[in-house]
């Protein structure tokens, strides 16, 4: 499970690197990047309803449930800025790779049960979050223009490294 | 006279003492207010040194929502929104360790002298 939750996590990375030489993710303007954001806010919280539904694991639980808190909060400060802003985000290249992969890993994830669905998903959320975090901490704060996005993203890079640390411990825990 | 003198001198010392101690007592009895900022998944400080009756606020900066815990349940801030704030008058029971009930890596600790 462990490899298998790897090679999931290096193909998510793998399909940003690749698309990047086709659609770059540094020349994405920063309503696209806010879309890209949004689609990841939203993925993780559909994997957290998911890990809800599906997990009697009281430490699944508690991060799940943090992870819809947290991932709710961002989402909702970047809608009121992106209307204090008068924006509206753009869809692109890249929203739709991670939505496309998102649905492979939740039909995948939808299959598993008891101790084999903790594993995948703690795993998983680590992955997530360290590709996520690199791609918001490497590629997309470094470009981005405006100002106040920039800072958003910076503080949202700071919860998600949280929640990065947060699925270290819960992945020490399922294992 | 010298002898008067050590005297007086140590009528004044306990008398200095007394005063003193009234005064630290009195200290004490005063509560005093802290304040610990919630700031990027960090209690600010995270170490303080309280007496029983003063008053500890938590203020939550952060774009999330946090808590402040303790370890073994006594005690509970509960949900602390962005811009939120509780505070809490400190008792017996407080001292030691307390965490963010959703982030667990965020501790703090709480020393009653």
């Amino acid at each position: 499970m462990k490899i298998k939750t790897t090679l999931l996590a290096a193909g998510f990375i793998a399909s940003m690197v690749g698309l990047a030489h086709a659609n770059d993710p540094a020349k994405l303007n920063d309503l696209e990047i806010a879309h890209v954001a949004y689609i990841a806010d939203n993925i993780d919280i559909r994997y957290a309803h998911l890990a809800l539904a599906i997990s009697s694991n009281p430490a699944i639980h508690d991060f799940a449930k943090t992870m819809i808190r947290d991932h709710t909060a961002v989402n909702e400060q970047a809608l009121a800025l992106l209307a204090k802003l008068d924006a509206q985000p753009q869809d692109n290249f890249l929203s739709q790779s991670l939505q496309e992969n998102a649905e492979k890993l939740i039909t995948e994830m939808s299959a598993l049960r008891g101790a084999a669905f903790d594993k995948f998903y703690a795993e998983n959320e680590l992955a997530y979050h360290k590709a996520v975090n690199d791609l918001v901490g490497n590629t997309f704060i470094p470009n981005i223009e405006n100002a106040e996005v920039k800072s958003l993203f910076e503080a949202g890079l700071e919860i998600f490294q949280a929640h990065e640390h947060h699925a270290e411990m819960m992945v020490g825990e399922v294992n | 006279m010298q002898k008067i003198n050590r005297r007086n001198l140590l009528i004044s010392s306990v008398a200095a003492y007394t005063v003193t101690g009234l005064n630290l007592a009195q200290a004490h009895t005063t509560p005093a207010e802290y304040t610990i900022n919630i700031r990027k998944f960090k209690f600010e400080p995270d170490h303080i040194d309280v007496h029983i009756g003063d008053t500890i606020t938590w203020v939550n900066q952060d774009l999330v929502a946090h808590t402040a815990t303790a370890e073994d349940g006594d005690w509970d801030t509960e949900m602390l929104e962005k811009s939120q704030s509780k505070s809490l008058q400190v008792t017996k029971g407080m001292t030691g360790e307390y965490f963010c009930v959703f982030h667990p890596h965020m501790k703090g600790k709480i020393n009653i002298m």
